[in-house]
């Protein structure tokens, strides 16, 4: 049986020229739970359904402006990201309409006066139709998260870390933008590990990861490289600027106490530094290893520093010695 | 077509297509007065200018009005309209026009309006 609250709050568009047909079915749609949005033609027709709430439409055959099947056919030509279910409605009664019509993209077809209990049940099928997509949508979200995240940090996987560095490196030599890229780990986070748990470990990476998130730009990515391990890529951004982004991050850290089982935790961070901006054609993985090696300059330095590596300079320097 | 009973309009298919609600039915047709007037004052200019597409259209969309609320002549009369404009036929055209405006009269006896 059909209830009232069968369409929670679902928004349909009834986009018809005729008023009087209009009106009957506002008020029937209203009445089983619809909240309704009205069209007298085919331009407010058109614009009513780029809306991502309106899922479900009835559309007239004949509207001026644009009739039923040519919105038909431009909605499934767009690029709207969830799908919207189209009823037609025509007073035409000829098979090669109704063809016409399914061939444009619509869904189903009713003949007017519309049977409003005919009409009830087949929107309840677009309904169905809808939140299986959801459903569908849903699930594509979750697996795609599974697939790019790292389930601890929920920063950016490794796979999807290195994939998104050398897909900007292709932007950076096509706009002759520079890119960098800091490297950095935990300072003695084996001992955490070691004397407080891995547990404790954990908490304290996710931690950092939190600080780090806050600390970068809205379209760097941070990545977890391996173990602890993160790496950042920053799109537009030269040696000088990344520097004092990594410098800006070390100290977040350090200023951090981190509670775990009832104690602070005092952590700091050691960072690697390396940018394209005077590079000629640099590949993803050299920018990793040379980081990783200025990483390490910071760590046989003492910790809790940054430090950068100008490959350029360096090359240039056992090119002559 | 819906087969012509004699009578301007079928008040009970109306009224159960709308859940037996007489005023709601009150507001239709008032809203189908205001619809009839604009329309045909539309089809008249339509002839006039010998504008086919117009007439159909219009002829189109009063017969899914008069559908709606089981005005079955007038419905008939419309589809006439319809038909002259698909035809090209401007003599047809003036001949529903004639016709549509009787059946309304007819209407406004059938439901004691002014």
């Amino acid at each position: 049986m059909i209830m009232s609250d069968d369409f929670p709050n679902r928004t349909i568009l009834v986009a018809e020229d005729d008023p009087i047909s209009s009106r009957i079915l506002e008020k029937k749609l209203k009445s089983w739970g619809y909240k309704t949005l009205l069209a007298k033609d085919g331009r407010g027709a058109w614009e009513a359904l780029q809306r991502p709430d309106v899922r479900l439409a009835l559309l007239d055959w004949m509207m001026p402006g644009a009739d039923g099947p040519e919105i038909c056919r431009r909605i499934r030509e767009g690029k709207k990201a969830n799908y919207t279910y189209i009823l037609l409605l025509t007073g035409r009664d000829e098979p090669q309409d109704i063809i016409v019509g399914l061939q444009a993209g619509a869904d189903d077809y009713m003949i007017k006066p519309v049977n409003f209990l005919e009409l009830k049940a087949r929107l309840q099928t677009g309904q169905r139709i809808i939140d299986l997509e959801d459903k569908l949508l849903q699930t594509q979200a979750q697996l795609t998260e599974l697939a790019t995240k790292d389930g601890l940090t929920k920063l950016w996987n490794r796979t999807f870390i290195i994939k998104f560095l050398d897909e900007e490196l292709v932007r950076a030599w096509r706009t002759s933008s520079p890119l960098s890229l800091i490297m950095l780990d935990l300072d003695s986070f084996k001992k955490i590990n070691d004397e407080r748990g891995h547990q404790t470990g954990d908490k304290v990476l996710m931690r950092i990861a939190e600080i780090l998130t806050k600390g970068v730009r809205p379209y760097d990515k941070i990545g977890r490289y391996g173990g602890d391990e993160l790496i950042i890529v920053l799109p537009n951004c030269d040696l000088g600027s990344v520097c004092l982004i990594a410098e800006r991050l070390r100290r977040a850290c350090a200023a951090e106490r981190i509670r775990a089982n009832g104690k602070a935790i005092k952590v700091t961070i050691s960072a690697g530094c390396v940018s394209s901006d005077h590079l000629v054609r640099l590949t993803g993985d050299r920018m990793i290893q040379a980081s990783d090696k200025a990483l390490y300059r910071s760590k046989v330095a003492g910790r809790n520093r940054v430090s950068a590596f100008p490959i350029q300079k360096t090359r240039a320097r056992k090119r002559t010695t | 077509m819906t087969a012509d009973s004699g009578i301007p309009m079928n008040k009970a298919e109306a009224l159960d297509r709308l859940d037996g609600d007489k005023t709601f039915l009150q507001e239709l047709l008032n809203i189908y007065a205001a619809e009839y007037a604009e329309k045909t004052g539309a089809m008249e200019n339509a002839i006039r200018a010998a504008d086919f597409r117009a007439i159909r259209d219009l002829g189109h969309g009063l017969k899914g009005s008069s559908a709606n609320l089981s005005l079955p002549r007038l419905q008939d009369a419309a589809f006439d309209m319809e038909t002259a404009g698909l035809e090209k036929d401007l003599e047809g055209a003036l001949k529903a026009l004639n016709r549509l405006g009787h059946e309304y009269r007819r209407l406004k006896d059938f439901l004691g309006t002014p």
